[in-house]
């Protein structure tokens, strides 16, 4: 997280981030903006505030040493205005996995798109819509809800997006309510004339005892130029279950920003798994608390990064009850000139005792000149948890691989079988079969045009 | 078959294989044994193609193909197979994919399909049974988790499936107890034929009472310094090597 100041950065390095992102913030009310009630209209103004005391992150601010904001600041990205609406079923085709059983959402450059979506019925207690709809017609289903997990963070893209908050997805399920097939979000993003930025800004709650899978998918049409700032608030009640899957095959020329705010209450369980494969400059944020004891988190996550490419995954797990897990393990194929960053702090209050956390970040580096920055961190401040890290960097062992080629498997082949096998564990974990196939598909085809 | 003339190879600074002599015939078994150290395990990953080993001198003709230019997997489509005296754990790597990408990369170059899934299943299932394998294992990570008994039976049974011309067994009875040896070598006896050859490397001679080698060769100090028939494996278990290696040196 940032928390970069104007006056701590010094006077040459600061560069106010209301100056900064102005062009991302032009359009706000422009658009017919949703009508949008008092509530909601002081908490744009509280991040636009915010914005403007704040200074652009540079490489001497916590939180973005190894990822620079150079490139997405030179690109000058305008906002979306007008919603895609020419775009037919047939025409997203290369994008969607036919075999998955899924109700479908699409979110087009940022807006909720009716005409792509597919929720077929839905089960009784779930309640899914867009965010400029349900502000339109029903804001007082969003009182208490919308921005606040993600409420005063000092996360400059945390707050552009509230201060941008323009549609998304809105998924509500009721207490006991229970989705038997996944909720797919896709997040298609299309070319534009000029580079855009789309703000999406989603909000999932599952009251007491309901149980869910989300998949959310990241993809374009085309190798466009665009930027993705997305932020996701996730409330899980007492006893709730998330699946959520996170599939990022952005455009090789796209920016992504992902902020994802979660609140677990006790006894609940959220489990996700991570999967970076796209875009050229990609940012993920993690943010874990803990409402109530006994909740567990568990964070997993694949990353490949090859020439012009950076991918950065920060976690911030925060334990402030006793009796929480949390367990994140982070695995990185890293080859060409690729970049990856890892940065995950798990924080263990005081009070926090009898915590269970484990962080585990596995890399594999298949070229001299790629780079990993590593960075698992535990601050405990408790004295009877149980909390461990490690951090492993390595290549291919030339030993697995001669063994392969004895039996006849060609050298590059064999490099593709290892590091499939490396990151098996995780692609397994996303569960559902076509969703795994999709992925093993595509890191396949990843590894297979990477010069090894 | 295989004809080694002269070769020497070095590790390091060290120089391993000091001029080594081989002729090996279509349907011969050759048993190399030797004491520790003396270069057996070198000879047969040498041949294999293994990077870190230097070929400094002598040739290797298989078959009409001059085999030290090849890369490792090219030897393997030829026909050489190495049975590891050390299977490698291959985590995360599933145990019929990698079976059937093998597989289909031999056939491949010999100019036959690849097999689909169903004939290739029941070709598994049938050479499992020979080596009394469970087929739990196919499901696996290759060798990983395997007890040292499993992984050598998996080689074997690699072997029976890529079907090899020169097969090598490196100390492939090193760390079995008898029921497992005798499962072993039930597999590599079934897979004897006049088309396949054989070089069995081994330390002792039990290996030998079940695989029975139509030439015994005495490798030590990076030279091949006697050659018999099977009554040369007996003499050295009686004798120990001292008296065979002694003798060299006077």
């Amino acid at each position: 997280m940032s928390t970069a100041t104007a006056k701590g950065l010094g006077a040459n390095a600061s560069q106010s981030a209301g100056d900064a992102f102005s062009g991302w913030l032009r359009a706000l009310g422009s658009d017919g903006a949703p009508t949008s009630p008092g509530w909601l209209d002081s908490l744009r103004s509280d991040a636009l505030a915010r914005i403007k005391q704040q200074a652009v992150p540079t490489a001497k601010a916590e939180g973005w040493r190894y990822t620079g904001l150079r490139a997405l600041m030179a690109q000058s990205f305008q906002p979306v205005e007008e919603p895609v609406t020419a775009l037919l079923i047939d025409d997203i085709e290369e994008v969607l996995i036919p075999s998955l059983d899924a109700h479908r959402v699409v979110v087009v450059n940022g807006r909720y798109s009716a005409q792509l979506s597919d929720l077929g019925v839905l089960p009784e207690g779930v309640r899914i819509g867009s965010l400029r709809d349900t502000l339109a017609r029903d804001p007082d289903a969003l009182v208490g809800l919308l921005a606040q997990i993600a409420g005063e963070g000092s996360h400059v893209f945390a707050s552009l997006n509230t201060a941008g908050m323009d549609d998304g997805l809105v998924m509500l399920l009721k207490r006991g309510a229970m989705l038997q097939r996944p909720i797919e979000l896709i997040h298609l993003s299309v070319g534009m004339d000029e580079p855009r930025v789309a703000q999406p800004r989603h909000l999932v709650s599952l009251g007491d005892g309901a149980q869910a899978e989300l998949i959310e998918r990241y993809v374009s049409l085309g190798e466009s130029l665009y930027c993705n700032n997305s932020l996701l608030e996730i409330a899980l009640g007492r006893d709730a279950v998330l699946r959520h899957r996170r599939v990022q095959l952005e455009s090789p020329n796209a920016f992504h920003i992902a902020g994802l705010y979660l609140s677990q209450g006790a006894n609940s369980r959220y489990a996700g798994v991570n999967i970076g494969l796209g875009g050229a400059w990609a940012r993920t944020d993690l943010n874990v608390r803990f409402s109530g004891e006994h909740a567990e988190c568990d964070l997993l996550g694949l990353y490949l990064a090859g020439d012009k490419q950076l991918i950065d995954y920060h976690m911030d797990v925060r334990h402030g009850l006793p009796n929480c897990s949390s367990r994140e393990n982070f695995k990185g194929i890293l080859y060409g000139k690729g970049k990856a960053v890892f940065d995950g702090l798990v924080y263990v209050a005081r009070d926090a005792q009898k915590t269970d956390a484990a962080m585990s970040n596995r890399n594999l580096m298949l070229s001299q000149n790629a780079e990993v920055d590593t960075k698992p961190q535990l601050e405990i401040y408790a004295d009877d948890v149980k909390c461990s890290h490690g951090t492993t960097v390595g290549q291919i062992e030339p030993e697995m691989l001669f063994y392969l080629r004895t039996r006849g498997i060609s050298a590059s082949l064999a490099r593709r079988m290892l590091c499939l096998g490396f990151a098996g564990e995780i692609i397994e974990a996303l569960g559902n079969e076509s969703l795994q196939h999709y992925v093993a598909e595509h890191v396949g085809q990843r590894l297979e045009q990477s010069p090894l | 078959m295989l004809s080694v003339k002269g070769l020497k190879a070095d590790v390091g600074e060290n120089e391993i294989l000091k001029g080594l002599d081989l002729e090996i015939r279509s349907g011969e078994v050759h048993a190399i044994m030797g004491p520790n150290g003396s270069g057996k395990s070198t000879f047969a990953h040498v041949l294999a193609g293994r990077e870190g080993f230097q070929v400094s001198g002598g040739s290797v003709d298989f078959d009409g193909t001059d085999l030290l230019g090849l890369e490792p997997e090219e030897r393997a489509r030829l026909g050489l197979f190495l049975a590891f005296q050390y299977p490698v754990e291959l985590p995360g790597v599933n145990n019929t994919y990698f079976l059937k990408a093998a597989l289909n990369a031999i056939r491949k170059s010999r100019g036959e399909e690849e097999l689909d899934a169903v004939s290739f299943m029941r070709l598994m299932k049938e050479r499992l049974k020979v080596l009394h394998l469970d087929d739990s294992l196919l499901k696996r990570p290759v060798n990983f988790g395997f007890s040292g008994g499993e992984k050598k039976r998996n080689e074997i049974f690699q072997m029976a499936l890529l079907e090899p011309k020169l097969a090598i067994l490196d100390e492939t009875d090193s760390g079995l107890d008898i029921d497992a040896l005798r499962i072993v070598a039930d597999g590599v006896n079934a897979l004897r034929s006049p088309e396949r050859s054989m070089i069995v490397v081994t330390h002792y001679q039990r290996l030998l009472d079940y695989i029975q080698p139509d030439y015994v060769h005495v490798l030590a100090k990076g030279r091949i310094i006697r050659s018999g028939g099977k009554e040369l494996a007996l003499e050295l278990e009686e004798k120990g090597y001292g008296w065979i290696v002694g003798e060299e040196a006077a």
